[in-house]
């Protein structure tokens, strides 16, 4: 009887460990503000009246910079997620294992990498998988992922050929031959972030899908209604670089 | 007493347990690679060939449950007959009859390609699939969706077992069968190959002529016994404003302009149409064209504006010896081989 109850302490007190050396990253898409939602009428900083219908994007190569400066790679294999902006329960990356400490900053690919992008089929599993959850992020012309996808339509242009917009960014630099690279790596740094205490902690991402219309370069709907493979999705990738940023840090 | 049962139950779980083992492990398939080729370029051990996985890549072939609407499968525009090219086809036609942007290319010597389709989209083998079965003017397809009906199969959740030991069946053993079937398909048996390997096969004078013209003013592109040298190149069909922009598509640099795949010449006699588009219908078209037909843009290669002409200087008696010798390229055994053939007919 005591071996059991010694048995399940022991158990009780590895599940503390592992929830103990975990953390959350937790992408927040808001539009002026307030939690982005489909299916609504939302206007963009440029005065287009607009409905969303798809959000995707691909956060890769998660790192933790601690305070020592040691840099802390989740594994490769698995370190690639697709949050869905239609699935709540994907918007939050749940990390574990993680060496306890205090770290400064974290780094992330907003994208995939281009060495992934070019791998054996048995490396494109989870996130990755062609016939699963990558459904409609991948380019099958143009090997290669989308990293960032962003759809809907207009709700005040006459012109019907102008309604819907599609945003699909990717770009890996390419194989053979040099050419577009549109996979960005953003760093958030912070004060202080402890793991392995006794409270899990939650980095909080603010994804601004307003701004992604304009930040560097102006995105008017009417004049750039589809953007996939050419030269103006840098301007846009270059747009959504900006838009993610550090929200509030806190210890569940 | 006890002993005998205990031996007896010993063989019984020896022997259902090694058919278990058996069962398991696929067989391996042999795969003879030609002498007179370059290294594959597919990444075998990763994907290693097995009767299983090939058997499997073949129904999968010629099933058109791979398209939306059932109706267009692999073969469809890959036929054997035709060297696994669609036969009289300028373009290739997919579901609801629509009609492709360009003319469909062989499967053979997969193994050996650096990159795949007309613009090298695709440098992968394992991700070929996943272009015909997507496009919409092809299969008009899911790959998800593929997986989905594949898995509500019993034949080919049974397939699939004996395959690659899963219970469900994902994008990855679904496209290494593919590539398994499609990179067993080694044509290395024309005319030309036993005459160089020393097989037996002879030349005759003409063909012999053919292959030395063919040396000294093709065999740089067509270079190699791959007669490829898998590089994009604009061949002079059209002039500033190609109607196809090819190889710039991809790369979105303007020097790509028109710039297509160096297709293989090996089968090239059952392969028609020619080009990218399937404009020429007859080899003799493809022979004037190079000769007298070739027009100037800035991305035109530069082998064919040697000496300030344009094209390649052949005459008559030349472009029917070059005829008789790419006739040579013929590998029947690929044509007739039934392990390539529709396994339900």
């Amino acid at each position: 009887m005591q071996k059991r109850i010694y048995i399940l302490l022991m158990f009780l007190l590895s599940l503390n460990l592992l929830s103990a050396q975990s953390l959350n990253l937790k992408f927040n898409n808001n539009f002026n503000g307030l939690p982005l939602v489909f299916n609504e009428k939302l206007v963009t900083p440029l005065g287009d009246s607009i409905v969303f219908s798809t959000l995707n994007y691909f956060i890769s190569n998660i790192q933790l910079v601690d305070n020592h400066g040691n840099i802390y790679a989740i594994p490769q294999d698995s370190s690639y997620f697709l949050l869905k902006q239609k699935i709540a329960s994907n918007h939050t990356i749940k990390l574990v294992d993680i060496p306890k400490g205090k770290y400064k900053q974290l780094i992330f690919t907003i994208g995939v990498d281009s060495v992934r992008n070019t791998m054996d089929v048995t490396k494109r599993t989870g996130a990755l998988d062609v016939g699963a959850d990558a459904r409609g992020m991948y380019w099958v012309w143009n090997s290669g992922y989308i990293f960032f996808k962003l759809e809907g339509k207009t709700v005040n242009q006459i012109d019907s050929l102008r309604k819907n917009f599609r945003y699909h960014i990717g770009g890996y630099g390419g194989y053979a031959s040099k050419t577009i690279n549109n996979i960005k790596v953003k760093n958030l740094t912070f004060n202080k972030l402890i793991i392995g205490g006794k409270r899990c902690p939650t980095i909080n991402i603010d994804v601004n899908i307003d701004k992604f219309f304009d930040t560097i370069t102006p995105v008017k709907i009417k004049e750039h209604p589809s953007v996939m493979w050419g030269d103006f999705s840098v301007k846009i990738a270059n747009n959504y670089f900006h838009i993610f940023n550090l929200g509030k840090i806190i210890y569940e | 007493m006890n002993k005998l049962i205990l031996l007896t139950a010993i063989i019984i779980f020896v022997a259902t347990s090694s058919f278990l083992i058996n069962n398991e492990q696929p067989t391996p398939r042999r795969l003879d690679l030609p002498s007179n080729f370059p290294k594959p370029t597919y990444d075998i051990s990763n994907n290693p060939i097995t009767e299983e996985g090939f058997a499997l890549g073949r129904y999968l072939f010629y099933d058109g449950l791979l398209s939306k609407d059932g109706t267009i499968s692999c073969a469809s525009c890959h036929q054997q007959s035709a060297a696994f090219i669609q036969a009289d086809h300028d373009v290739s036609h997919g579901v609801d009859d629509r009609i492709g942007k360009r003319n469909s290319l062989p499967i053979f010597n997969a193994l050996y390609k650096k990159s795949f389709f007309w613009d090298g989209g695709v440098p992968k083998l394992d991700f070929v699939p996943v272009n015909p079965i997507e496009n919409e003017l092809e299969m008009d397809e899911k790959m998800d969706n593929v997986i989905n009906k594949i898995n509500k199969s019993s034949k080919y959740k049974l397939l699939f077992k004996r395959a690659f030991n899963v219970e469900v069946i994902t994008s990855k053993e679904l496209l290494h069968a593919l590539a398994q079937f499609m990179y067993a398909m080694v044509s290395s048996n024309a005319k030309y190959d036993k005459y160089v390997r020393g097989e037996g096969a002879k030349l005759n004078e003409k063909e012999k002529e053919g292959m030395v013209i063919f040396s000294k003013k093709c065999a740089s592109c067509h270079s190699s016994d791959l007669f490829t040298d898998d590089s994009y190149r604009n061949n002079g069909l059209e002039g500033e404003n190609p109607s196809d922009k090819g190889r710039e598509d991809i790369t979105l640099n303007i020097v790509d302009r028109a710039k297509f795949k160096v297709p293989s010449l090996r089968n090239i006699v059952i392969t028609a149409p020619y080009m990218h588009d399937g404009r020429f219908k007859s080899l003799e078209e493809v022979l004037m064209h190079y000769s007298s037909g070739v027009k100037y843009s800035k991305s035109l290669d530069p082998i064919l504006q040697t000496n300030h002409k344009l094209g390649i200087p052949l005459s008559i008696n030349e472009q029917s010896s070059l005829l008789d010798f790419l006739a040579t390229l013929t590998d029947s055994t690929l044509l007739t081989n039934s392990e390539f053939s529709n396994p339900d007919h």
